[in-house]
């Protein structure tokens, strides 16, 4: 097969339908990343504009362009956008749209999973902006403290909205989070070890775990506050035995991850440009690695330093203190290791690099507020003032905003195979870097003059009027610059002017195809020799072309790849991709329904969503497998591999395995709330504790251990060609007992809205429940599966999937009876 | 999978511990704030030293275990990663909970 009629081939393969409605069913990466960079943009253009009004009320004391209770939804949109719909969603889209090229494979782990979580981000912003324009818009802060924002002193459906389309939104994030991580560790190109691997990769992993440990907690924060407004259960009220330092924990429990989380793939876009900018390789690949290792943890360790000014004992802020300081260490080897790429290499002033220097500047600044700041009698005189206000859009916009456009400028060519014809960009730069710089040095001084965050207007002998109207005449600059830019893209976008491959002559695999890549990436997949397989052969792209790497003769109809070996990059086994299909975006449309039925408190609706939800997750998961052993596949070079449906670790159990960490992080939070209300909250022991039920006790181990065990059982019957349905019939009865202890535990706490304890142990017993159905859920999905001749010795993957579920359901069961029991015990 | 965990260790140990002192500031003090040990030394400074005292003990550990040839990574790459980033969850044992031995224990 020559090259043409390869293309030709896998062209009718992997594309999309044609016309508008080929959005709705695509699942390939390249479509679904390009979508997640429009909609962030857009995003970004909203908040910027709100961002304007924000600056055109402040620019002059005493202004009545905005009340106060619009400008709160301003100021309160502006966060929100800028943090939830345009950040992270960047830092996706961007991730979605690359990582499979760099990694030298065909599309992500799970494409319809990468389709359903954009589907979930523009159904969940397009709820948000909704309310911006029906005038009903989240107006509590961007961090929405209780118990402002709680039911007593927000009784509209402003918080709502956030409360509802955030955890929507958040959905987005977990999906990509799992989708990054299995597809980092196992779809690489093969020979492509841990060593191997493009440094970006690294800072996408780690991200994605961070995503994985971070938003937990935030998802928490917001169910237990939306479950506080609509059902009065008091997690944030003192004088039910709440508290709202809960909230403020569990929101920067996620929270300053989250600027990291931010900042990390920002990071990972300038250590893969400044070596290609550079003409060299980046210095001390293997110290940057274990710096963004270290930086993402430390950063878990910070969190306390926004609540410096709660009233926090001595010894804890100490704490927080100095992790906040060391933080910048890892930072710090960073930056160092760009510099000395810098220092070893020829750099050429592109106008990606332009964008570099400005993120240099700009960003470390921000860090040296960032460590005034983490030193506490410093930000006991500075907090919710402006200067806060100037450190985290120094850290945000710096460490942010300009390696993404350093990002769009360096891979437009990739994505449109065009180059700039009008050459605004250095205008643009110009402006963007100068408006600022003028903005935000100006906020930093008022702030330390003592202006508040936040505040509607201002007098005119507080003295800060020159200083807020030059910080507005920049803030209108920067918004200039960053349109031009804007213009620039479209322009570039409609202009014909061809680029050659790889134009900045870089070492990593998103060069080696033709542009703009096809949508299946590689003809054929390279082996990976070293970290820069294209300086180590610059003939790589017309090899892989001609069908030399694997995975060169494709068949009719299948979209297809293979995983490797975590730490090797050995080639493990080979992979069949579902194709294009409707079910993403029907899947997070019935689960829009299930938000929207809470957001209008139309709860007869919401048993139906979630039903609806079940029966299209059933749907999803049906498709996947088949009804006859599909044997070992050659995938060329002389390699055989067995199919992903025939092994125990197959792609299924991997984003399991990782979705599970996101869950038990979720109830590892809960579990935090519990402790920290018995040990901090007012009102605490509670008035009456829960006596243990022997019935309970009995019912739930019981049926956890039944439950591992039946899968357990059904596993190694199948693989030994026996019959699995004993085991599945254990299972499915072990399950069934969890589900009724749990329901019982739910029926016999103290009352839930009387008090915090009840309200806790309510939720607790909930998620136990929750996990019991589930698991019910799957044991008969199984035992269906084995009625339809799915499942043989050869065909086993879905078992191993359902175990690692069933184990989880044990692992949580123990902590729920002991949070429910042992206070009575020991009292 | 061992090799991820290898280089995840030592910083997924530190947060473990500094979690850990943290939580136990919150419950010595509000048992027993007022006790003493050894004489002058009140008892919470005494469990807080001690807990200090552990957490750079476990990451000791760890960092030995990661230096001997049968815990630590076939691959020369995540070897010097690993050992890096266990040094680095020592470090900050020692800085971050630096405090539980130098500030006031329960105001």
């Amino acid at each position: 097969m020559n090259a043409l009629k390869r293309h030709r081939r896998l062209d009718a393969i992997w594309s999309s339908q044609p016309g508008w409605k080929g959005w709705f069913s695509t699942v390939n990466h390249s479509d679904v990343g390009r979508m997640f960079l429009a909609t962030a943009f857009f995003h970004f253009l909203v908040g910027g504009v709100l961002a304007m009004l924000i600056r055109a009320q402040l620019a002059t004391p005493h202004s009545a362009f905005a009340g106060p209770e619009i400008y709160n939804q301003l100021f309160t949109m502006h966060g929100t956008i800028m943090m939830f719909l345009f950040a992270i969603p960047t830092f996706e889209g961007l991730a979605i749209y690359l990582l499979p090229k760099m990694l030298g494979t065909r599309d992500l782990a799970y494409p319809r999973l990468t389709a359903y979580g954009f589907w979930c981000y523009f159904f969940g912003g397009a709820m948000l902006l909704l309310s911006l324009v029906l005038g009903i818009a989240p107006d509590g802060g961007w961090f929405m403290y209780p118990p402002l924002t709680g039911p007593i002193y927000s009784p509209g459906i402003n918080t709502d909205f956030w409360l509802i389309g955030i955890t929507f939104v958040e959905i987005s994030a977990i999906c990509a989070a799992v989708e990054f991580t299995v597809s980092i560790l196992k779809y690489r190109a093969p020979g492509m070890s841990l060593a191997k691997m493009p440094i970006f990769a690294w800072y996408a992993l780690v991200t994605s775990l961070m995503i994985l440990t971070g938003f937990p907690p935030l998802i928490l924060g917001s169910i237990l506050l939306e479950v506080e407004r609509a059902f009065g259960l008091p997690f944030f009220q003192a004088e039910h035995g709440g508290d709202s330092l809960l909230w403020q924990h569990l929101f920067w429990l996620f929270g300053h991850p989250e600027v990291y989380i931010i900042f990390l793939p920002a990071a990972g876009v300038v250590s893969t440009i400044i070596p290609v900018m550079a003409r060299t390789t980046l210095l001390g690949y293997g110290w940057v690695v274990a710096a963004v290792v270290a930086l993402a943890f430390l950063s878990f360790g910070l969190w306390v330093h926004h609540m410096f000014a709660t009233g926090i004992p001595h010894m804890g802020l100490a704490f927080f203190s100095a992790a906040s300081t060391l933080v910048a260490v890892p930072t710090g080897i960073q930056i160092f290791a760009w510099i000395g790429t810098l220092w070893k290499g020829r750099p050429q002033l592109h106008l990606p690099m332009l964008h570099i220097l400005g993120f240099f500047v700009t960003f470390v600044i921000g860090g040296l507020t960032g460590v005034m700041v983490a030193v506490v009698p410093f930000d006991w005189q500075v907090h919710d003032t402006a200067f806060v206000t100037a450190h985290l859009h120094y850290v945000l916009f710096g460490g942010f905003v300009f390696p993404m456009l350093a990002a769009i400028y360096y891979w437009l060519p990739l994505a449109t195979g065009r180059k700039r014809f009008f050459r605004l960009g250095e205008v643009a730069f110009a402006l963007v870097f100068f408006g600022f710089h003028l903005t935000f040095l100006a906020m930093h001084w008022v702030g330390l003059m003592g202006q508040r965050r936040r505040i509607p207007t201002y007098a005119p002998e507080d003295g800060w009027t020159t200083i807020n109207l030059i910080s507005s005449i920049g803030g209108f600059i920067m918004a200039i610059g960053l349109a031009i830019v804007l213009l620039e893209v479209v322009l570039h976008m409609t202009t014909r002017h061809r680029v050659a491959r790889n134009p900045w002559r870089s070492g990593s695999l998103e060069w080696a195809m033709t542009l703009p890549p096809p949508a299946y990436n590689f003809a054929s997949l390279p082996h990976v020799e070293g970290r820069d397989p294209l300086w180590a052969d610059e003939a790589l792209a017309v090899r892989l072309a001609r069908g030399e790497g694997y995975l060169g003769d494709p068949p009719d109809g299948q979209r297809e790849t293979l995983t490797v070996d975590i730490a090797t990059g050995d080639p493990d086994y080979h992979v069949v991709y579902p194709a294009n299909t409707r079910l993403p975006i029907v899947f997070s449309a019935v689960t829009g329904l299930f938000f929207l039925s809470l957001l209008l408190k139309v709860y007869w609706l919401t048993p139906l969503a979630v039903a609806g939800v079940a029966a299209v997750g059933w749907g999803w998961v049906w498709t996947l497998g088949r009804r006859e052993d599909p044997g070992t596949q050659d995938v060329g070079r002389g390699v055989r591999l067995p199919s992903s449906d025939s092994v125990a670790r197959s792609p299924g159990w991997w984003g399991s395995l990782f979705l599970l960490v996101a869950n038990a992080t979720f109830f590892g939070s809960l579990l935090f709330g519990y402790a920290f209300l018995w040990t901090v909250a007012p009102d605490w022991p509670p008035p009456a504790l829960i006596a243990p039920s022997l019935f309970v006790v009995a019912v739930a181990l019981a049926g956890a251990a039944f439950g591992v065990a039946g899968i357990a059982l059904a596993d190694r019957a199948n693989r030994r060609g026996g019959a699995p349905v004993s085991g599945l019939g254990i299972a499915l009865l072990g399950t069934l007992g969890s589900a009724a202890a749990f329901a019982w535990l739910m029926i016999g706490t103290p009352d839930p809205a009387g008090h915090a304890y009840g309200a806790t142990l309510f939720v607790l017993g909930a998620y136990g429940l929750f996990h019991a159905a589930l698991a019910v859920l799957m044991t008969c999905f199984l035992i269906a599966r084995l009625r339809s001749g799915f499942m043989a010795p050869g065909r086993a993957a879905g078992l191993p999937i359902v175990g690692l579920w069933m184990a989880y359901l044990a692992l949580v069961t123990v902590p729920i009876l002991l949070a429910a029991y042992l206070p009575w015990v020991l009292a | 999978m061992n090799d991820l965990l290898r280089i995840l260790a030592g910083p997924l140990l530190w947060l473990a511990t500094f979690s850990a002192v943290y939580g136990l500031n919150g419950v010595v003090c509000g048992v027993c704030a007022g006790g003493t040990a050894f004489g002058d030394v009140s008892l919470p400074r005494v469990i807080f030293a001690v807990a200090w005292l552990v957490a750079i003990g476990l990451q000791l550990g760890l960092v030995a275990a990661l230096h001997t040839a049968r815990l630590g990574s076939r691959s020369s790459f995540v070897r010097v990663v690993s050992r890096t980033t266990g040094w680095v969850g020592l470090a900050a044992s020692l800085w971050t909970l630096f405090p539980t031995v130098v500030t006031s224990s329960c105001l």
